[in-house]
């Protein structure tokens, strides 16, 4: 068997042990919780149990994998579209977009009847969401379009600082919500239902189904600016499509469970040091990675001191950081297959 | 005759000595740190909502000179000057105010900064029922107001009269109380759980969790409460959260939700926590069965 | 079959604020090997890419008697292969996966890689020797070997012209006779080559020769005429001296004895060289 075909071959074995993976969390996440075990077991019996399974567990298991599946991809994009294996979702400054937003809408409740009305509506993961694209239009803007991948980085940075700012500012000005800001920005599942995987599963499919199409684009641009050029690929046309791509993924992501870290930075490295394959299959490897990756700390978050919760942020960095502390121990002592 | 008058003279001076010594006192704040005063402070600059309160409820309203931007009871301070937050307050301002004692929180940094610039700072925050007393009478001793003990005895026969407002049946209500929607619980050893035991009712959240938890959402909708507690700020729609639609106090709409005026007594450990136990027990008698 | 492959008419290009081409007129034969030589900074790299419809220009470019600009896109990357310098950062692509890339203007969209056009990358790897390594990863390459791959993508393209930047940078001196029987046999089928090189006895291998100064073309002639060599001396004021070796020509730069003057222009006989 050729080099190639045994690529081919851990490329499959891995989205099928992924799969795996996840149902088998599916079924963890479920027995997870305040209660625990026994919990399931009397789904039948109690309806009180049931509803605690169904309702509460269950929605929260399979929007950990959604978000994850989502950020996983946004972290595809972005290390293909900027050519830096250091990208992560948040880089055009989607997170404190986010934040701001989840900052104004905490801020200005019981303002105003008013207010408090139409932000009940709207809710917190509205505003984030509506903060997450809003940063990313910014950035757009402020960078003049897609044309120059440095200007957008510059851009990205700059906006994701102010914004973060202004986040902070809104702390300071109004501590009542500074606790409840914490909680996003450190990310939880706490509140995550059936409309919400729902939502996200869908924007999963159209973002997917769109990053599937423009897949060859990232493969080209690894070649080069001036080769994918010249190979006729319609740069600026793919480059704007995965900006909105990235943004619309990061930004529902970050509505539903909060600012995560890591996932969106280590899918893709855990992906590419099985599986060395193009981006067609490497965005729908990733995706399933930072799936599971989520699933096993949304588990972890809510076991560990139950009934509290830990936020799930502070698992995947901590799961994160670790294993990219290993990877550059392993790096630091390269093996024989790397030439000069 | 001529000579018992210089002796007369020694003596005097020495009873006068001792007497301005024993005019000088000292107390430590919560940091243990021990602050001296020869005599009662006569500017005051508080950096702390229930430090003001307390201030002005011993009667001194009229030695405070500055507080901080959240001070807002009573409604003769929000005409002072006001010099920043508690934890980011203004350096200058303060100083330009010329104050003899600043009162602030323990968690707050500036001491260090302002102990150093010559001003004398105590650091006392109240987080409990007790901390709320010893508080009030260190304060009173600082400022010598005689009778604290009184002041206290009043707030504390109002809190117990709020709890024989309420009838037998609502000894029993089960309640939870929201303190933002992350979602944070105020359980058994806050200053809220506290409240709310002196009113007779039971806390979903018990002792072994600390005063403010972060819960599993699950763990509400398993514990059922009758009634549920939330501030306006953090009221961000409890029905449509998974699950919870199930929650007794959610089905008979028994929510609670507090103006942030409201909110500031209750939440606060202060000397209005009688006023905060009367709203908690308006709220129990509204939602009774 | 036309006989121009490409020409340009009034070339001006910038780089940032700077003019770097100077209103350029150029013609290149097609079947033909045709080589841009010239000092550091003479816009060679810079005419490459206005020539290949990479960069902003002012003036005309035509590519097999059509206009550039007007060309569809794909059209055009099935017509004119590129091959730039020190781009690629696929270091986890395998190399069978980045000479199909060169595939891309011949695949529908979305559509999986056909056998022609596997056969395509078959051709294309086995005549820069990377046959063996297409199962390895780019990072798993040395510089050199990166350098095959690359090519293998360009020639992978099968188009009629192929240009292509400093193709012999990091190649070792068997692989950079390889890539002389490559381009050889291109243009021995038809097609027409254009390169920028440094390596000036490797650019009067050949056929036309186009030398640049400060951004315009001071002299474009065969390799073999002896005008050609006079201007490429002259160009890189008198620092070399091209001489006969065999059947080939070769560049030599002039190296002068520490005590002896500079020599003057025109002669080229003050440098030490060796006895024919």
């Amino acid at each position: 068997m050729t080099a190639m075909d045994r690529q081919q071959r851990m490329a499959s074995c891995l989205g099928v042990g992924l799969l795996l993976a996840s149902l088998v969390l599916l079924l963890l996440g479920a027995s997870v919780g305040s209660t625990g075990f026994e919990t399931v077991f009397k789904v039948w019996s109690d309806p009180l149990a049931q509803q605690i399974v169904w309702d509460i567990r269950l929605p929260r298991t399979v929007g950990a994998w959604s978000a994850g599946a989502l950020l996983g991809l946004a972290g595809a994009v972005a290390q293909g579209l900027f050519r830096n294996p250091l990208a992560d979702p948040y880089l055009l400054g989607s997170a404190s977009g986010a934040a701001l937003g989840v900052a104004l809408a905490l801020g200005f409740f019981g303002v105003s009847p008013l207010a408090t009305e139409w932000l009940v509506r709207l809710g917190l993961t509205g505003a984030a969401f509506a903060g997450a694209v809003g940063a990313v239009l910014l950035t757009l803007a402020l960078a003049k379009g897609v044309q120059h991948t440095l200007r957008l980085l510059l851009a990205g940075v700059i906006v994701g600082v102010v914004l973060g700012a202004f986040a902070s500012l809104a702390m300071l000005m109004v501590p009542e919500v500074t606790q409840a800001m914490q909680a996003f920005m450190l990310g939880s599942t706490s509140f995550v239902g059936w409309s919400a995987c729902a939502l996200m599963a869908g924007i999963w499919l159209v973002c997917m189904g769109l990053a599937w199409m423009l897949s060859h684009a990232l493969d080209g641009l690894s070649l080069g600016e001036a080769t994918a050029a010249s190979l006729g690929l319609p740069l600026p046309m793919m480059r704007v499509a995965l900006v909105a791509v990235l943004a619309l993924a990061t930004g529902a992501a970050v509505a539903q469970t909060g600012l995560i870290a890591f996932v969106g930075l280590a899918a893709p490295h855990l992906v590419r040091s099985v599986a060395k394959t193009t981006h067609g299959r490497l965005i729908f490897l990733s995706s399933l990675m930072g799936g599971v990756l989520l699933m096993a700390a949304d588990m972890l978050a809510r076991w560990l001191i139950a009934p509290q919760e830990l936020p799930v942020g502070v698992l995947t960095a901590v799961l994160g950081g670790g294993y990219l502390l290993w990877l550059m121990h392993r790096n630091s002592h390269p093996s024989a297959a790397q030439r000069s | 005759m001529k000579k018992s008058c210089p002796r007369l003279l020694l003596c005097l001076a020495a009873v006068s000595c001792l007497a301005s010594a024993a005019q000088a006192w000292q107390i430590a704040d919560d940091r243990g740190v021990w602050v001296t005063f020869s005599q009662p402070p006569q500017r005051i600059v508080s950096l702390l909502p229930s430090l003001t309160e307390t201030v002005c409820e011993l009667g001194q309203c009229q030695r405070l000179v500055g507080v901080d931007r959240y001070s807002n009871f009573p409604d003769s301070v929000r005409n002072l000057p006001q010099v920043g937050g508690g934890l980011d307050p203004n350096i200058e301002a303060i100083v330009a105010l010329q104050p003899d004692l600043v009162l602030m929180a323990t968690s707050s940094r500036v001491a260090e900064q302002l102990h150093s610039l010559g001003l004398k700072v105590m650091a006392l925050e109240p987080k409990n029922h007790a901390d709320v007393r010893r508080i009030l009478e260190k304060i009173a001793q600082v400022l010598e107001v005689p009778d604290a003990q009184r002041v206290w005895r009043v707030i504390d026969a109002a809190v117990s009269a709020a709890a024989q407002s309420l009838p037998a049946s609502t000894k029993k209500t089960r309640v939870y109380f929201e303190v933002n929607g992350a979602p944070y619980a105020a359980g058994e050893s806050s200053f809220i759980g506290e409240t709310l035991t002196r009113l007779g009712v039971r806390n979903i959240v018990p002792v072994s969790l600390g005063p403010f938890p972060k819960i599993n959402p699950e763990f509400v909708v398993r514990a059922n409460p009758d009634v549920i507690m939330v501030g306006d700020r953090n009221y961000s729609g409890l029905q449509g959260r998974p699950g919870w639609a199930g929650i007794r106090a959610i089905k008979e709409r028994r929510v609670c939700v507090f103006t942030p005026a409201q909110s500031d007594v209750v939440v606060r450990p202060g000397p209005r926590m009688a006023q905060g136990a009367r709203i908690m027990a308006q709220c129990l008698l509204d939602q009774a069965l | 079959m036309p006989s121009i492959a490409v020409s340009a008419h009034a070339i001006s290009a910038s780089l940032g604020n700077i003019e770097v081409l100077h209103g350029i007129d150029l013609t290149l034969p097609a079947g033909c090997w045709t080589s841009i030589v010239g000092p550091n900074g003479a816009g060679k790299s810079t005419l490459l890419k206005v020539l290949a419809g990479l960069l902003p220009h002012t003036g005309t470019v035509t590519l097999l008697d059509q206009p550039l600009a007007t060309l569809p896109r794909r059209v055009r990357a099935r017509q004119l292969a590129w091959l730039g310098q020190n781009e690629a950062t696929g270091d986890d692509l395998t190399v069978w996966d980045i000479v199909m890339l060169g595939r891309l203007p011949h695949q529908l969209w979305l559509a999986a890689p056909s056998a022609a056009d596997s056969a395509a990358v078959a051709r294309a790897l086995r005549a820069t020797q990377a046959w063996d390594w297409r199962g390895r990863t780019l990072g798993q390459l040395s510089a050199g070997e990166r350098q095959c791959v690359l090519l293998a993508r360009a020639l992978a393209v099968q188009a009629q012209v192929l240009l292509m930047d400093e193709p012999l940078a990091n190649l070792d001196p068997p692989h950079q006779a390889d890539w002389l029987a490559v381009v050889q046999a291109l243009v021995s089928s038809g097609k027409t080559v254009v390169s920028v090189l440094h390596e000036i006895s490797f650019a009067l291998h050949a056929d036309q020769m186009v030398i640049m100064a400060q951004g315009r073309i001071t002299h474009q002639g065969a390799c073999a005429d002896p005008l050609t060599h006079r201007a490429l001396e002259q160009v890189f004021d008198q620092r070399i001296v091209i001489q006969a070796l065999g059947e080939q020509w070769v560049a030599l730069p002039c190296v002068v004895k520490a005590s002896q003057a500079p020599p003057s222009v025109g002669t080229g006989m003050d440098c030490l060289l060796p006895p024919p």
